[in-house]
């Protein structure tokens, strides 16, 4: 209670960054940003055309690209997550009873969180899947019901010809249409006589009963040319032509298997990363920038205000020593202790526990060296400020607490949300595991980001802990 | 002559609340300066004002000729400073420690050698010089940190305290140590709260709640806490039977604190005798005496402690 400034500390320090932590984690997974490949003027393309929905709402989409090659390089530059390479010809697979093929190319080195491109993959793909099921079926329905329809067009031919063929192949209707033939042609004779011997004035009667009797006679006539199979063979015809569409129809139903039918679509997953550590490998990079970080901090922290309390930093002040002087000697064999001990640990690592080590000794020493500097500037800086060595402690450990949460640590930081980043440009092992996984896993050079927040880290750091290493003592 | 410290006005707050006060004092190349006053008195803040290690809000000061705030590398390899605690490093030898002062005033090696030597000799830790300064005892330790103040053989030299929580054998040595640099012609600034010590210094400014009580020889605080030297006096008889060489005394000088203190022996009465030179007025209180026929036990002149002549001088600081 007689400090109030190290309670708060105390009991802020560690609240504010849990309460930064909980403002900054997303449970769901993060859109990865991804462009499609798709050939122009494919099936491909317009299956994107008619799904771009589905691509648009689970990915941040950033385009379509023509060649996997410039897909691949966007996602090697950092510019994208990933790319969705459809395939050209679906069809011409599905036909063959195969899956057709969507490529997803993305890269990452993390074995725990840097499954977001493929399990959005994977749910675009499922998305995919059913959209292309539920159309299909669709159009499957419409084509059954004109089928169905063919179908009864063809039973009703079936029914004519079925009638026809009976009418025609009965006995008594033949029988019937001859002796019908007969009378009609013996009426004929017999009116005609009549006509002959009328009065004058009943012939047209009798001329009117002989045109109905000619009527009749060709009504015969053609029941007997049924009798001949005109009429079947004219509905055989129409039988026929409808069978024809009716196989045209069915034709028009795929001959795959149920399994490829339901899923044409699947997942040819490529992680483009150079090399995928296990999780031991994973984290050894940002285990070792913690390291030096909390190392660093924590001997620089303790530096100045230990001298300053202890009194010989009034006994230095007396010197001849400038605090610029002062400040670079303490520096300097800080810097080389510490960076003797990194590189012990760092051997160790790379010797006998087998920590890969993929890329150039070379950035890998001055990434190192890098984290030091900015973190010895940081612990100085919060030695000149600090009124006790308990203090400086504590801010050092908040320090570390920090990293764990807001460096890319435990947690990729593309996959949170502000303040989150905001917090990570103030911490070295943000920029110092950036660097230590580019060099011992990817097996690059140091990005320029890394150098530069290292840099400035180092720079404003020490430039103010030179400044408040004056303004304690005022 | 310049004086190696010359301060006028001098003042100092922190946090709104004043430190230090109106000082005005110099201090002469080659003398003992002590600062004397009792624990929060303001001696260390007065120290780091003289020696640019603080800022001082009020007045001006000047260190051998310059303000302290403007001390360059050369200017301060002119200065010596012993803090009050040990600050040097326990893990290295008191060699080691002091070859490390030494380079800190820019010593260049072969000096370095021997002046680390001389300084070992000096303080009489040649003998420890490899031991590792942990396990040096407390006083050692002490002499450490005095021989880091003078191995560079500062012109001034500021002791922070140097004899704190010593045993009076070792506070002796170190003060015949420090008598010893200031006869080598080394200027000494010493801040102490043991009052006594006042009488190794060759100037005392006694200091109380930031202010300067007053400054000058011990000779001289002395005089100023009591207005004179003093002479005492032990008569045989009862104060009331001492009238008439009481009032013969009172012609030399100015009587004080008459008591009477009675024995196996009879009563005897003492009393002390301010006068203005005590070794001239002690062969006419003698005569005094006689001419009354008064019995005399013993007359001399009196020497009061500082202890004494620091209560007395904070009494009229008070009064006025």
């Amino acid at each position: 209670m007689r400090q109030p400034q190290l309670l708060v500390l105390l009991l802020v320090g560690p609240v504010l960054i849990m309460a930064a932590f909980a403002i900054s984690f997303r449970s769901s997974n993060p859109k990865p940003s991804v462009v499609v490949v798709v050939e122009p003027g494919s099936e491909g393309e317009e299956i994107f055309g008619r799904y771009r929905e589905l691509f648009v709402s689970r990915t941040k989409f950033r385009g379509t690209v023509e060649s996997v090659d410039a897909a691949d390089d966007l996602i090697r530059s950092g510019q994208i997550d990933g790319a969705i390479i459809l395939p050209a010809e679906p069809s011409e697979a599905i036909r063959k009873d195969e899956r057709a093929t969507i490529g997803v190319h993305y890269s990452t080195i993390n074995p725990i969180f840097g499954l977001t491109v493929p399990n959005r993959a994977r749910g675009l793909l499922f998305d995919l899947n059913d959209a292309m099921v539920m159309e299909g079926i669709s159009r499957q329905l419409e084509e059954a019901n004109a089928a169905r329809e063919q179908v009864d067009a063809l039973d009703a031919r079936v029914d004519a010809a079925r009638a026809a063929s009976r009418a025609l192949t009965g006995d008594e209707a033949r029988r019937t249409t001859a002796e019908l033939s007969e009378s009609l042609n013996a009426l004929e004779t017999s009116l005609r006589s009549i006509q002959e011997t009328a009065p004058e004035e009943r012939r047209g009667e009798i001329g009117d009963s002989l045109r109905q009797i000619q009527d009749a006679q060709e009504a015969v006539s053609a029941i007997r040319e049924i009798q001949e199979g005109e009429e079947i063979q004219e509905e055989l015809a129409r039988l026929d032509a409808s069978v024809e569409a009716l196989q045209e129809t069915l034709s028009k139903v795929p001959d795959a298997s149920p399994s490829v039918l339901t899923n044409p679509f699947r997942l040819d997953l490529e992680n483009l990363a150079p090399f995928q550590p296990d999780i031991a490998g994973f984290y050894a990079p940002g285990t070792l920038a913690i390291l030096i970080q909390h190392v660093s901090i924590s001997l620089a922290s303790l530096s100045i205000v230990r001298e300053r309390m202890s009194g010989a930093y009034e006994f230095f002040e007396v010197s001849p020593l400038s605090f610029g002087q002062l400040l670079l000697g303490k520096f300097a064999a800080y810097l080389l202790v510490v960076l003797t001990v990194n590189a012990a640990v760092a051997a160790v690592m790379v010797g006998p526990l087998d920590v890969p080590l993929n890329g150039d000794p070379a950035p890998f020493v001055i990434a190192m060296a890098l984290l030091t500097v900015s973190s010895l500037g940081i612990g100085f800086a919060v030695s000149a400020l600090a009124r006790s060595q308990l203090q400086a402690i504590q801010v050092a450990m908040l320090w570390l607490i920090a990293s764990g949460f807001f460096s890319g640590f435990l947690f990729p930081l593309s996959e949170m949300a502000q303040p989150a980043h905001a917090i990570s440009y103030f911490l070295p092992a943000t920029y110092g595991i950036g660097a230590f996984q580019d060099v011992m896993i990817r097996g690059e050079g140091l990005s320029r980001l890394d150098v530069l927040g290292l840099v400035t880290i180092s720079s404003v750091s020490l430039i103010a802990a030179r400044i408040f290493m004056r303004r304690r003592i005022s | 002559m310049i004086p190696v410290i010359s301060a006028k006005d001098l003042g100092h707050s922190f946090d709104g609340r004043r430190v230090l006060r109106d000082i005005s004092v110099t201090v002469e190349k080659g003398e003992i300066f002590g600062l004397i006053g009792p624990s929060g008195a303001g001696k260390s803040t007065l120290v780091r004002a003289l020696t640019g290690y603080l800022q001082p809000s009020e007045g001006e000061v000047e260190v051998l000729g310059k303000r302290p705030s403007t001390f360059g590398p050369d200017d301060r390899r002119r200065l010596g400073f012993m803090p009050q605690d040990f600050v040097l490093y326990e893990d290295l030898s008191v060699s080691q420690n002091l070859n490390f002062v030494a380079g800190l005033y820019g010593l260049r090696l072969f000096d370095r050698r021997r002046a680390v030597g001389e300084a070992l000799q000096f303080v009489e830790l040649w003998d420890h010089r490899k031991k590792r300064a942990s396990r040096i005892s407390g006083g050692m330790q002490r002499r450490l940190q005095l021989a880091a103040a003078i191995v560079h053989r500062p012109e001034l030299l500021f002791f922070d305290e140097p004899t704190a929580n010593l045993d009076p054998v070792l506070r002796h040595k170190f003060w015949d140590e420090f008598s010893s640099l200031r006869d080598q012609g080394h200027t000494l600034i010493i801040t102490t709260q043991y009052v006594g010590e006042a009488e190794r210094c060759d100037r005392i400014g006694f200091l109380t709640g930031g202010t300067l009580l007053s400054v000058g020889t011990p000779q001289e605080l002395r005089r100023a806490a009591f207005g004179g030297e003093l002479i005492s006096l032990s008569l045989r008889g009862d104060i009331g039977d001492l009238g008439e060489p009481l009032s013969a005394l009172e012609r030399v000088g100015r009587l004080s604190e008459v008591r009477e203190e009675s024995g196996v022996s009879g009563t005897i009465s003492h009393a002390r005798l301010l006068v203005e030179d005590a070794d001239i007025a002690l062969p006419k209180v003698f005569r005094a005496l006689d001419s009354t026929g008064a019995s005399a036990l013993s007359a001399d002149v009196l020497i009061p402690s500082f202890d004494e002549v620091f209560f007395r001088l904070v009494q009229e600081n008070s009064r006025s």
